[in-house]
């Protein structure tokens, strides 16, 4: 498990590295890793490419094309993340009937389960296990956000804003 | 017994959907904002003793003092005086164990007014501020004076008439394009019927409101894809405006990679006032230092009109797109996130929050 979740943690510092927001993971059946990737909201100018949603699609690809029953396929997955999925990638994950999914930190600001708990909503299938790896996890979001985010644009202050 | 006929669904003729379309683009009702259910719900009360004034002239001295000595704190929001009565404290602030009564909690903690009062009185006040005018007159009139200070885009909000004729116009102009798009989508795919727009797929317009043009429209794809639902799809496809894309993101990327072109030809011909294409990307490094001319930024600054209310994925989606208002048509009872099963536009710690309409029906 702890294996597992470092290989998470080193594609979240690649995506460090590529000045991507650090978050890792890969998708596991088995204890066997059948999916891997990090976030590249950056490098593809679309705010929902998490981690979770490019192993998601990568997964799907694969059933497609090897005619797997993918919903079957999706159920047997475990999903080790380096931070709490947010809103979104929990109810996608949900909405696939993941079997599990293992997370690193906390996520205080999108959170589908701390911020907004996505099983109050939907039936969700998985069991949500946190705190794996945590400092280690945190510590590069810590580094990512002493920095700012390149693509974003600067921020405009208001000039000779009357008052 | 016999078997009832097969229930007949009339044949929806492509003039009847023209009439439904043109509807909607011409209803006079205004939209209304999804809001947070703390408007809806009663003001939650406190208890708390007032006190009468022997003497009225004393009033301003004894304020002063209860301000300094018993400060309301939490009630900052509601009026220290009414006529010739105090607010003195929150009945809970009494020892229940020694049985004190409000003289005696007046004497121990501010002995100087122990004679100030004649006789006093326990009420109910609202215990958080007012939001809306209408939760102002309400506790005002009742119970006691309370600060109030409007906020006048929530006033608007909450009145039938948030926006003006002119915008009106606009926003169902681009709903019932909205509903053109899925029955030009379905009827590439099944024989459609009127009550086939209302269930199984949603279709996301994305629009740059100052330049009216559309930017992206998403043609949901959840049959196919798990992930690709419309409003999925429409970010996406913003994305190939701005030289990305994760979906089928191989082909050229132009202002006018969001939109299905065969689509567009189609809408073109119908709705001849409005735009297509984003405005120009620019990279960082093509951005001249202190020029005026900036790039577009995910859907900062751009509206998204939507058949149906989104799911929480999609709901999420645009929060992290940081669109600036969502506009759907029908209610998604099962799965809607901005009105029937939760609003997520009202979570406040989320980093973006959006405005949401609806009522186009």
């Amino acid at each position: 498990m702890v294996n597992l979740m470092h290989r998470a943690l080193q594609l979240a510092g690649e995506a460090l590295a590529a000045k991507e927001v650090p978050v890792g993971c890969v998708f596991t059946i088995d204890g066997e890793i059948i999916a891997e990737s990090r976030n590249t909201v950056n490098a593809t100018r679309n705010p929902t490419r998490h981690a979770e949603i490019n192993c998601i699609d990568y997964v799907y690809d694969y059933c497609k094309a090897n005619n797997i029953d993918y919903q079957i396929y999706f159920s047997n997955i475990t999903v080790y993340v380096t931070v709490e999925p947010c809103i979104m990638c929990a109810t996608a994950l949900s909405n696939l009937n993941i079997r599990e999914v293992i997370y690193g930190c906390a996520n205080d600001r999108f959170g589908g389960k701390t911020v907004v708990d996505v099983s109050n909503y939907y039936i969700q299938s998985y069991s949500l296990t946190g705190n794996i790896l945590a400092n280690e996890a945190m510590a590069l979001l810590k580094q990512f956000y002493k920095g700012v985010n390149p693509n974003a644009p600067e921020l405009k202050v208001k000039k000779d804003k009357k008052v | 017994m016999s078997s009832e006929p097969p229930i007949k669904r009339p044949k929806i003729t492509e003039n009847e959907i023209d009439k439904f379309i043109t509807g909607i683009m011409t209803a006079e009702k205004n939209l209304q904002a999804i809001l947070s259910d703390e408007y809806d719900k009663p003001i939650p009360f406190v208890k708390v003793f007032v006190g009468t004034a022997r003497d009225p002239k004393e009033l301003s001295k004894i304020i002063q003092v209860l301000n300094d000595k018993i400060p309301l704190k939490e009630l900052s929001h509601l009026k220290r005086v009414r006529k010739k009565e105090v607010l003195l404290c929150q009945s809970q602030h009494l020892n229940v164990l020694t049985q004190e009564t409000i003289q005696e909690y007046i004497e121990h903690n501010s002995p100087e007014l122990k004679d100030s009062f004649q006789y006093f009185r326990e009420i109910d006040v609202p215990l958080t501020p007012p939001k809306l005018r209408r939760q102002y007159l309400e506790c005002n009139s009742k119970m006691w004076s309370v600060n109030f200070h409007p906020d006048k885009q929530l006033e608007r909000l909450f009145s039938d008439s948030f926006f003006p004729e002119y915008d009106l116009k606009l926003h169902r102009t681009f709903m019932s394009l909205v509903f053109e798009t899925a029955y030009w989508y379905l009827s590439k795919h099944t024989k459609v019927e009127l009550q086939d727009l209302f269930v199984g797929i949603n279709i996301a317009v994305v629009v740059d409101p100052p330049r009216r043009s559309i930017v992206a429209i998403g043609l949901d794809n959840r049959q196919g894809h798990p992930l690709q639902h419309a409003a999925m799809l429409a970010i996406d496809n913003v994305a190939k405006t701005q030289n990305g894309g994760a979906w089928d993101a191989d082909g050229a990327k132009n202002i006018l990679s969001g939109i299905n072109l065969d689509l567009m030809m189609h809408l073109k011909e119908r709705y001849r006032q409005v735009m297509f294409g984003a405005k120009q990307y620019l990279e960082k490094n093509e951005i001249r230092e202190g020029s005026k001319s900036d790039s577009p930024y995910l859907c900062t600054g751009y509206d998204v009109y939507l058949l149906r209310e989104p799911c929480l994925m999609c709901a999420m989606g645009l929060v992290h797109a940081r669109a600036k208002r969502v506009f759907f048509a029908v209610d998604n009872e099962f799965m809607g996130a901005l009105k029937s099963k939760t609003k997520l536009q009202c979570v406040e710690s989320l980093n973006h929050h959006f405005d949401v309409f609806t009522g186009f029906l």
